[in-house]
């Protein structure tokens, strides 16, 4: 579904990723670990497509299409979502509007017609129970006065309306509390599917207990230092990060 | 002769020519008031750009048009007078200056309540009208100030009864006709809340598609002791239109006074909303400006705090695309008795053309030492952030910005309490601002 092939992406003529290797299944779980400054978040952005990154060397396989060739909206609508560590407050729209505008954008790109109001908000309002969101929610401005778990589960909200293939997820536990990361993790669990991949990017170990990845990346200084299965997590909680500076040094 | 003195001579030459259509002619005390404005009129004329409070907008065009006034109402569509009035209202209309009986809804009007238009309640309210004519807007009058005195046709007077409190919204429906083409109406509102009295008041104004006319208008108020006045204005005008307006008002002790101002038609406009702040009132004003083209759009405000204990709060935003401009000016004066004012002011600004303009001038002059103020005026683009975040979520990049264009002016339309404005206000927004796939009940 996803091949990153030697990605190497500066900012402002600092490299922060230098040589990104990555291939993603349909239907895998991906966690991509690392210690601050590693260039996790740089990585999510660069799939959803944010500006200001020069993306020196390398491509972006999505099912076969290059990937960094399309716009941001392009993206989306093929099916990448990205649940951002730090959600957009948007005064005025709100959440309702933009929960149906994103929506019909995809299903018009589907060629799919324009979903019913009616049928849209009693769908959205079961995906809210089940995220323990209150309805009042759907017609307040998007993440406005929010708090961080709020906007943590308008995110996956937002996921589980939009239904997309790859979903990445950046560091969508940081800011939650024990019964906020367990119902956010429920929702992203409720999601998955044999077609659907997600990149979990995490600082910490705790996220996984709840989202079983099939792989686990450890990424340091730009790169993938070690992959592995579930156990590289725990072996990582155990020694922390200090052994990858020492990789590096030797 | 220059444009000027012509102008100025033709407008004055108004009173003579037409004064047997204006109401009150047996009055004295109006017939003075009249030749006085008439006589400020003849020498100081219009405002000019040398004046301070007018460099930004210049009115030379309203001048060189030399409009007339109109002998008598025009006709007007039924589905456009539709269009207009709000429901679950009373109504007054007035065409071309003009008020209409036979348009109007005043028939279920409450215990307490008095409504009427001056030119047929003149006899009946005398006194009333006597108190509160010239008595709030400020001296020495200004140009148009003169002009409306000398030359108004007609307007609302409504008087609100001690510890009354009225339901329904009262609309005054400003219209200009297609036969009021190049003629000025000049309307006189005075409005007076007594004590601990409540009600809502909204001047809407519209003209006739491609018509070129001015509209002179001025709005009195008096809110006593207690009493709580909700007004608002829509202007909504043709495009080609002129538009003059004031709102003066005076609040006594722990009066509540909220006013909103949404302006949105007329290639050229000015509006004043002035308050003069007696001992812990309360007043907010909210304004929301929309231009596009090459409308001209000027928002003066002054609130002065005469008195200790008042709270004020000022917030207008405005949105200007292609070659538009944009004035906004806001005076707060705090007075040397007026300790613990509380006054907030805060101008918004959203170019989305780079060929269109806002001078914004807040002001504050304060006397007193122990006071909280506050202004701050922005000028600025759409949020980079907030449009990558709706187009990560699939919105197009169009659509985001406008998206967020119209988030940034339905913040001052949810303040609107009154459920028919705000839908009416909304629809005015939505043609200028469209949005693809908005329902106004998710609003």
């Amino acid at each position: 579904m996803l091949k990153i092939e030697d990605l190497h992406v500066s900012v402002e003529g600092k490299e922060i990723l230098r040589g990104i290797n990555l291939e993603i299944g349909a239907g895998e779980v991906h966690a991509i670990m690392g210690p601050n400054g590693s260039g996790k978040s740089t990585l999510s952005y660069i799939l959803a497509g944010r500006e200001g990154y020069d993306i020196t060397k390398g491509r972006v396989l999505f099912n076969g299409k290059d990937l960094l060739e399309m716009s941001v909206e392009e993206r989306a609508w093929a099916g990448v979502f990205l649940a951002f560590q730090y959600p957009v407050e948007v005064p005025g729209v709100s959440n309702i509007y933009f929960l149906k505008a994103a929506l019909n954008g995809i299903r018009k790109y589907e060629g799919l017609s324009e979903l019913d109001a009616m049928d849209f908000i009693a769908t959205v309002k079961g995906k809210m129970k089940e995220l323990d969101m209150d309805e009042k929610f759907l017609y307040r401005a998007v993440n406005e006065g929010f708090s961080g778990g709020e906007k943590k589960r308008n995110e996956i909200l937002q996921m589980s309306v939009l239904e997309p293939s790859l979903c990445v997820l950046d560091e969508t536990d940081s800011g939650l509390d024990i019964d906020a990361l367990q119902i956010v993790a429920e929702g992203v669990n409720r999601l998955r599917d044999p077609k659907r991949s997600f990149v979990l990017i995490t600082h910490y170990q705790r996220l996984l207990d709840y989202i079983k990845p099939d792989f686990v990346h450890v990424l340091a200084h730009g790169k993938v230092v070690k992959s592995g299965g579930p156990e590289l997590a725990l072996e990582l909680e155990e020694q922390g990060y200090a052994w990858v500076d020492e990789k590096k040094a030797s | 002769m220059p444009v000027t003195q012509l102008s100025n001579a033709h407008y004055a030459s108004l009173l003579e020519a037409k004064q047997s259509n204006l109401p009150g002619q047996d009055l004295d005390w109006l017939n003075r008031l009249r030749l006085q404005a008439t006589k400020e009129f003849a020498d100081g004329g219009f405002p000019s750009l040398r004046d301070e409070e007018w460099r930004y907008t210049n009115i030379s065009p309203i001048e060189k048009k030399q409009f007339t006034l109109s002998d008598k109402a025009g006709d007007v569509d039924a589905s456009f007078l539709k269009g207009i009035l709000l429901d679950d209202c009373h109504h007054l209309v007035f065409v071309d200056g003009f008020y209409q009986a036979g348009l109007s809804s005043l028939d279920a009007l409450p215990e307490g309540l008095v409504v009427s238009a001056i030119s047929t309640g003149l006899a009946e309210n005398e006194e009333l009208i006597r108190s509160l004519f010239d008595s709030v807007v400020e001296t020495p009058a200004l140009g148009f100030i003169n002009l409306n005195t000398a030359l108004f046709t007609d307007g609302a007077v409504i008087s609100i009864k001690e510890g009354v409190q009225v339901e329904k919204p009262i609309q005054l429906a400003f219209i200009s006709s297609k036969d009021g083409a190049l003629t000025v109406s000049n309307s006189r509102n005075l409005i007076l809340a007594k004590s601990g009295s409540k009600a809502s008041v909204i001047e809407t104004y519209h003209g006739a598609e491609d018509t070129c006319y001015l509209t002179n208008v001025i709005t009195e108020v008096v809110v006593e002791p207690n009493a709580r006045l909700a007004h608002s204005r829509l202007q909504a005008e043709s495009l080609q239109a002129y538009h003059v307006g004031g709102v003066y008002t005076r609040l006594d002790s722990n009066a509540i006074f909220k006013q909103y101002n949404y302006t949105f038609g007329a290639t050229l406009s000015r509006c004043e909303v002035h308050a003069e702040l007696g001992t812990a009132s309360d007043c907010d004003l909210d304004g929301l400006f929309i231009s596009q083209d090459q409308q001209h759009m000027d928002n003066h405000t002054r609130v002065n705090h005469a008195q200790p204990h008042a709270v004020s709060n000022e917030f207008y935003k405005g949105i200007l695309n292609d070659k538009s401009k944009g004035v906004f000016q806001g005076r707060i004066v705090v007075a040397e008795d007026a300790q613990k004012t509380d006054a907030k002011m805060s101008n918004r600004n959203l170019l989305l053309s780079d060929r269109s303009e806002i001078d914004s001038k807040p002001q504050l002059e304060i006397y007193a030492d122990d006071v909280k103020c506050a202004h701050g005026v922005t000028v600025g683009q759409l949020d980079d952030a907030a449009i990558f975040y709706l187009r990560s979520r699939g919105a197009s990049e169009q659509m985001a910005k406008d998206m967020l264009t119209f988030a940034f002016a339905n913040e001052m339309v949810e303040r609107i309490k009154i459920n028919p404005l705000k839908i009416k206000v909304l629809e005015e927004l939505l043609k200028r601002l469209p949005q693809e796939g908005m329902k106004v009940e998710w609003l």
